[in-house]
């Protein structure tokens, strides 16, 4: 399950924090992209993944760049092949969300609440320590009221 | 909060084989939706235009250095539209927009925080073939 931090000072000192992820997969992520990226570019783009750094466009089936991708895309990419760093989460649309949500592992930052209808369990990182949450309103909650 | 476009109410570019066909109904539009929808790429269409159009100023996460602040304050009678709004503008420049009478905002972005939006503020972004081409146009978010 992926851990949520809301506030950057709960973000362990060893750990990196990115939060302008178009940039961090246009340099990194995009020399990891293989089969896992395809179902997920499908998924939330709605492009299919023709080349190592190839993309076929939605709209007029035009070839891309793979940097054409959306920073939502690029954020759940991110987060797959980078488990050990913590991405921001606010350029993330519902149908990204919807993909993150339900990952084995990974970390994201948000001072506000960003949550999928559908959701799996998540631990809910804060000073006052980690729990599992599984339930939409109790992770809002968390992440509107407890301080 | 619901006000009258202060520069256009209308703005249409043509980019290759996609058009843009924005129609503005208050002076702050929020365009907002799923991802990988276009938004970005209709940002680009209108970046484009600031080569020849000085009503337009444009700005995303290439300029996460610069103060943003200062360089709306400066902006006098243009449309600015923000990419990457929700990690380009804090809270300081979310009040200044909301009370900035000299220009017109579009902002890409789905954290409405203090900008005083309502959901008259709220749009999202629409695509349809128009025989070989793609006409992008907004409508209000539901």
């Amino acid at each position: 399950m992926i851990t949520i931090f809301k506030d950057k000072k709960d973000i362990p000192e060893d750990m990196e924090y990115v939060e302008l992820n178009d940039i961090f997969f246009n340099q990194n992520t995009v020399a990891f992209i293989d089969k896992q990226a395809e179902r997920i570019i499908e998924t939330i783009d709605n492009a299919e993944l023709i080349g190592k750094y190839k993309i076929c466009s939605r709209f007029n089936d035009v070839t891309l760049d793979i940097d054409r991708l959306s920073t939502g895309c690029k954020t759940v990419l991110n987060v797959l092949y980078y488990p050990n760093k913590v991405f921001c989460l606010k350029e993330c649309g519902n149908n990204a969300l919807d993909i993150l949500y339900h990952f084995e592992t990974g970390y994201v930052f948000s001072e506000y609440a960003l949550i999928p209808f559908s959701m799996d369990s998540v631990i809910a990182r804060s000073k006052s320590g980690k729990k599992v949450i599984n339930d939409y309103e109790k992770l809002k909650e968390w992440w509107d009221i407890e301080k | 909060m619901k006000s009258r476009p202060l520069v256009m109410d209308h703005f249409s570019t043509v980019h290759t084989s996609f058009i843009l066909n924005f129609r503005f109904t208050n002076n702050i539009t929020i365009l907002m939706g799923d991802s990988g929808t276009g938004k970005t790429a209709a940002f680009s269409f209108i970046r484009e235009c600031m080569a020849v159009n000085s009503k337009i100023l444009c700005l995303n996460y290439l300029d996460y250095q610069n103060d943003i602040r200062d360089m709306i304050g400066r902006a006098n009678g243009k449309l600015i539209v923000i990419d990457n709004a929700d990690i380009l503008l804090n809270d300081d420049t979310r009040k200044y927009i909301s009370l900035d009478e000299k220009n017109q905002y579009l902002i890409i972005g789905r954290n409405p925080k203090n900008l005083f939006a309502t959901k008259e503020n709220l749009f999202e972004l629409v695509s349809k073939k128009v025989g070989e081409q793609t006409e992008f146009t907004i409508k209000e978010y539901l």
